[in-house]
């Protein structure tokens, strides 16, 4: 094949957007790879801060220290090269499939996040999210749900009892947070009227008070409550609470499968921290600057505004992994019926309140408008 | 040509999936491909442009109930079936083999009929111009189904009902007794 | 062309497993669990014809079989625990008598 057939075929339109989909597929897993180490070192310093102490702060380049930030690097290298122990009596197949679970799905979560707004790439236009559907909405809620196998595999497949108890703690939490996390955000599709996560940022508009914050309150709060119940962090950590089950479900694992248990908890994390900022905050619009005015700012390139827009929507999602952080150094952990009535007994009756009053309110004004 | 490989692809796991999860010797290794099975089949329907049902499918089965099986494997916490031989008995192999025929004389019959092309209105196209896939069969649901809808979520209703009462201890009764008793 | 016979056909199999799963297998859950697979089977076949025939009536059956596949799933995994509770297992050879 010569040359210029070469380009011709790679300048059709469907060349075209299979090449920026695999870049952008390649986009997301660099980022979300750069999420633990650094999440690994705010978590160390951060209670450090809280405590009144330094924490890790020795490894570094040469003589430049860098605030400890290379710990996570070192410690990275090191569960990655450690000897991988199989327990004896671990179903062998589970055992292995349960981690790669876990990052499997966080990861085609990670993808279905919108990073931008469209750009025109050759004159195609290119959505900046890897997987855009009509449906991403539901798209996210059905891969989350999928999180919990690998919790519940990994306790049952390594054969130990804490492991067990763990994973059979988690999957009763996750199945039960899911509902009141569906409730607390169906309000919003009511309000934006879709399931199209960039349509929703683009009905959110530039200026915080339409956010959807400022709309839904409720909904803010008990999704704030659920993100921290569905990534297992304390409060609710209970699948691996260490007091009474050692590690709960990842007792048994260590190296790097141990790894990837950490990456698909801190993937999770971040998911759910932009998918706050997506549905409350605006997503990647930038505050008081409509995307218009960006992009006629930025000299009509839509490539420095997708920028901007991304920079945005890290900063608001690194603003919620820093509550996440927060709170687990703030609060205790929850008692087992604790957590359960406050989801089944508190969260669910006043998501579904919140849902009608939403509903009935926003049918209100609809009506009121036609006449 | 995509749509073929897509298909292909698709039905030979769903196929492996199937007969993975009644061969398989360990519950929670069968569910874990039934899971497959019905991850799967959300990829076909999305194939063939069913968005909604798609994601339901993985929502609901795939993300709950499949889970709950899971979760009662590991609460009986059953060892794997030790049974070497099927035991299979008169009647059984009556119904296999009633069972067999009638697939076989169903594949003839789809071998021998083709089906009636009868078109209706809602072409991917006219779908995607009323406003997508969720929205139209949103609108189909509440106003053609909207009694079923409802009898539906009645359904629900007395499952819960039902499943709490039946797996409910028995001997709570007694120790609601006891503690009323104690103050 | 993937034309209706090829979704029939592999809702015939699955079909097929889902049977043969109730019949042969002896734990409860497996027979519960073979059921599904049958639901699936009809579901699938549901949504080509619902395809086939361009509207929407057969996805909005295969929402309703959804529905009623989670209140039998509820139901039916009770009756398991309860089964275990009392007789101490969940095999079909063994849960002969209908009285409690």
């Amino acid at each position: 094949m010569g040359l210029t057939e070469l380009i011709e075929v790679l300048s059709s339109d469907t060349a075209i957007q299979v090449i920026a989909s695999i870049v952008k597929i390649l986009i997301v897993l660099v980022l979300c790879l750069q999420v633990p180490p650094l999440m690994v070192w705010a978590e160390r310093r951060a209670p450090a801060m809280m405590q009144r102490r330094k924490g890790p702060n020795r490894v570094g380049l040469f003589k430049f220290r860098l605030y400890g930030l290379l710990q996570s690097a070192a410690d990275a290298v090191k569960l990655i090269f450690k000897e991988e122990v199989v327990p004896r009596g671990a179903n062998k197949a589970v055992y292995h499939i349960a981690p790669i679970f876990g990052v499997f799905t966080a990861m085609m979560v990670a993808c279905a996040i919108p990073y931008g707004n469209d750009i025109s790439v050759f004159g195609q236009k290119v959505s900046l999210s890897p997987i855009h559907l009509d449906v991403g909405f539901l798209f996210i809620f059905a891969i989350s749900s999928l999180a919990v196998y690998a919790v519940t595999l990994a306790g049952w497949a390594s054969n130990n009892k804490y492991s067990l108890l763990g994973s059979l703690r988690a999957s009763a939490q996750m199945i039960s947070y899911e509902i009141p996390l569906g409730m607390s955000l169906i309000p919003l599709v009511v309000i934006f009227g879709t399931l199209d996560l960039n349509k929703m940022v683009l009905a959110q508009s530039a200026y915080p008070w339409s956010w959807g914050v400022v709309k839904a309150p409720i909904s803010f709060l008990l999704f704030l409550v659920c993100m921290f119940a569905e990534t297992n962090r304390a409060p609710f950590d209970l699948a691996e609470g260490e007091s009474e089950l050692v590690a709960g479900f990842h007792t048994e694992f260590n190296s790097a499968k141990f790894a990837a248990f950490f990456l698909s908890e801190y993937v999770a994390m971040f998911v759910l921290s932009c998918l706050a900022a997506t549905v409350f905050f605006g997503g990647w619009q930038t505050p008081f600057i409509p995307y218009e005015t960006l992009l006629s700012l930025l000299g009509g390139m839509e490539w420095l505004a997708a920028l901007a827009g991304f920079v945005c929507l890290i900063v608001k999602a690194a603003f919620f992994m820093w509550v996440y952080v927060w709170v687990r150094w703030t609060l205790p952990r929850f008692r087992y019926d604790q957590l359960m009535s406050l989801g089944w007994k508190f969260m669910l009756p006043v998501g579904l309140v919140n849902l009608l009053v939403t509903t009935l309110v926003v049918a209100f004004i609809e009506n009121a408008g036609r006449h | 040509m995509t749509q073929e490989l897509v298909f292909l692809a698709f039905a030979s796991l769903i196929a492996i999936c199937s007969m993975m999860v009644i061969l398989s010797r360990n519950a929670v290794v069968s569910a874990i491909f039934l899971v497959g099975d019905l991850f799967c089949l959300a990829g076909l329907y999305a194939s063939m442009e069913a968005h909604f049902v798609a994601a339901i499918q993985v929502l609901v089965y795939a993300g709950a109930i499949v889970v709950l099986f899971m979760f009662v494997i590991m609460l009986l916490n059953l060892g794997p079936d030790q049974r070497k031989h099927l035991e299979v008995s008169a009647p059984e192999i009556g119904v296999l083999g009633l069972t067999i025929v009638g697939f076989l004389v169903i594949g003839g019959l789809l071998l021998l009929g083709q089906p009636t092309g009868v078109t209706g209105p809602l072409t991917a196209e006219a779908i995607d111009n009323a406003g997508g896939n969720t929205y139209t069969v949103g609108m189909v649901l509440f106003t053609k189904y909207l009694w079923p809808f409802e009898l539906a979520s009645m359904l629900i209703l007395l499952a819960i009902i039902a499943a709490i009462v039946i797996a409910k201890k028995e001997h709570i009764k007694d120790g609601d007794k006891r503690r009323l008793a104690h103050g | 062309m993937v034309s209706i016979d090829h979704y029939l056909v592999l809702a015939t199999f699955m079909f097929l497993c889902g049977t043969l799963g109730v019949l042969f297998r002896r734990n409860l859950l497996m027979v519960l669990m073979s059921i599904e697979l049958m639901l699936n089977a009809v579901n699938l076949v549901f949504v080509s014809g619902s395809r086939l025939l361009g509207n929407l009536d057969g996805q909005v059956m295969v929402f309703f079989i959804i529905t009623v596949a989670a209140c039998e799933a509820g139901v039916g995994l009770a009756m398991v625990i309860a089964l275990f509770r009392r007789y101490g297992t969940v095999d079909t050879n063994f849960l002969r008598v209908l009285r409690g």
